[in-house]
């Protein structure tokens, strides 16, 4: 039988003397959040935990009261990016308290939100390694985007504001340019995020041919809960996706890992619309510049040939012309030599005619006897050797005008 | 029958028949003046048709130059 016994509530009290008498005003501590739960009246109500690699090795309550919950909350999303929830693992201020009817809790005053920032970059540093080590980081950005990426799948939500925006503005772009978009729904945030869009990057993998392109929106919303877009799952998905994946989570903090293994980032679905957009003008200006290229360079030839022509033909006229001029020479001379031929032909034909008509005029007895010599003649005939008259004979003495009949009466020589 | 149209070859022949004829000088006076007559005419007609051929020649010529 002990000598000595407590009540419960004296040795409550007990512990809870010895507890302040030994313990610090408060502790900064590393623990997991194993449970969360705000209530009605604004507390927040949680368990604390830390594990190895069998499981939970330590576990006591803790709270955080109104009043602190209020500006600690916001505060710790804005700094971090994540909210408070199950899972994380926080450096907080405690302060160790125990209650004889409630027992031992911490009520929690502070958390170090650079302590969740490190551990953070220490998992994705990991993620990343994980990838580099498995020649995953850059398999996507060595498969060629093509020139004009045309033929575009989406993984989005339905609901995502970015998407209406992505639309908008691909759909309305000022240069009328047409682009062929198939839309894969995922879910875009939350735990179930990766396996999500895993599988919707899977199933455009299986009609690789038919996509120039796949873009992965977010776009809006909140800027927690993008842990997705860190985990291997997704960032493996992506990787190992045969088409270009262009990202457009659309988060103000540093790159996720999506954005870093994608083939091309682009910070909003807006900006993703653009690029696509400046592909397009790109390559119509380079349409563009080869058109203008190819037509002044069959200008310049066909004004060549032109030129070219120009002068065959004048070449051809000069030579036809020179060729009619020869030909109007040959003609002019030939000409020439005929009249030559007819003018001293016929003026050979004048000075027979000349000699015959003087001729015939030496003959013409008619001249001799108008100066008044006579002409006798014989039996008709000219009086010579061989018709000579005998004394006694009659000859006829012709004048201009009369024809004399004399008898011959003697004939001497005139030798 | 016709009488045969006059051409240069025959009066031209003609006028060297009389022409030898009276160089022979056996002819009567009044033969001779028969024959210097005719050949005259002769003489005359070839002047013409000379003539004649030469502006014809001339034309058709000039009228190629046109």
């Amino acid at each position: 039988m002990p000598t000595e016994s407590f009540s419960l509530r004296e040795l409550n009290l007990l512990i809870r003397q010895t507890l302040d008498a030994h313990l610090e005003p408060s502790y900064w501590v590393v623990a997991e959040i194993g449970e969360l739960r705000p209530n009605q009246k604004g507390h927040c109500y949680l368990e604390l935990v830390e594990k190895d690699d069998t499981g939970i090795v330590a576990k006591i309550r803790g709270n955080i009261w109104s009043y602190t919950w209020r500006n600690l909350a916001p505060w710790f999303e804005a700094m971090t990016g994540q909210t408070l929830k199950s899972g994380l693992k926080i450096l907080c201020q405690v302060t160790v308290q125990f209650h004889e009817l409630y027992g031992i809790s911490l009520t929690i005053k502070d958390i170090d939100a650079n302590y969740t920032l490190g551990e953070r970059a220490r998992i994705r540093q990991e993620v990343i390694q994980r990838l580099k080590d498995e020649y995953l980081f850059d398999l996507n950005k060595e498969i060629p985007l093509p020139l004009v990426p045309q033929r575009v799948a989406v993984i989005s939500s339905p609901t995502a504001a970015g998407y209406e925006d992505f639309l908008n503005q691909l759909q309305h772009n000022r240069y009328g340019y047409r682009f062929d978009i198939r839309f894969f729904k995922a879910i875009m945030q939350g735990d179930e995020a990766p396996s999500s869009i895993a599988s919707a990057l899977h199933y455009i993998g299986q009609d690789a041919p038919h996509f120039d392109a796949v873009v992965i929106l977010r776009g809006g919303g909140s800027q927690v809960d993008l842990d997705c877009f860190d985990t291997y799952e997704m960032a493996s998905a992506i990787a190992h996706c045969p088409v270009p994946v262009i990202t457009g989570i659309g988060h103000e903090r540093d790159e996720s890992i999506a954005d870093l293994v994608a083939h091309t980032r682009m910070k909003t679905p807006t900006a993703v619309a653009e690029f696509l957009i400046s592909g397009m003008v790109l390559f119509d200006e380079r349409m563009e510049m080869a058109y203008e290229q190819i037509r002044a360079e069959t200008t310049h030839i066909l004004s060549e040939e032109l030129h070219y022509l120009q002068q065959l033909a004048s070449g051809v006229q000069r030579i036809g012309h020179q060729h009619l001029h020869k030909k109007a020479m040959a003609l002019s001379k030939w000409e020439q030599t005929c009249r030559y031929l007819v003018s001293s032909h016929l003026e050979r034909q004048e000075n027979y005619l000349q000699l015959k008509e003087s001729t015939f005029r030496l003959l013409d007895p008619s001249a001799l006897l108008a100066r008044g010599y006579t002409l006798t003649t014989f039996k008709g005939r000219p009086l010579q050797i061989k018709n000579m008259p005998k004394p006694g004979d009659t000859i006829e003495t012709f004048t201009l005008t009369e024809k004399i009949h004399s008898k011959v009466e003697n004939i001497e020589s005139r030798k | 029958m016709a009488k045969k149209q006059l051409n240069y070859a025959d009066a031209v022949a003609e006028i060297e028949k009389i022409s030898a004829l009276l160089e022979k000088g056996d002819v009567s006076v009044d033969e001779l003046t028969a024959h210097i007559k005719r050949a005259t005419v002769l003489i005359q007609w070839c002047r013409g048709r000379l003539r004649s051929t030469q502006e014809e020649i001339d034309n058709a010529l000039d009228s190629l130059e046109e």
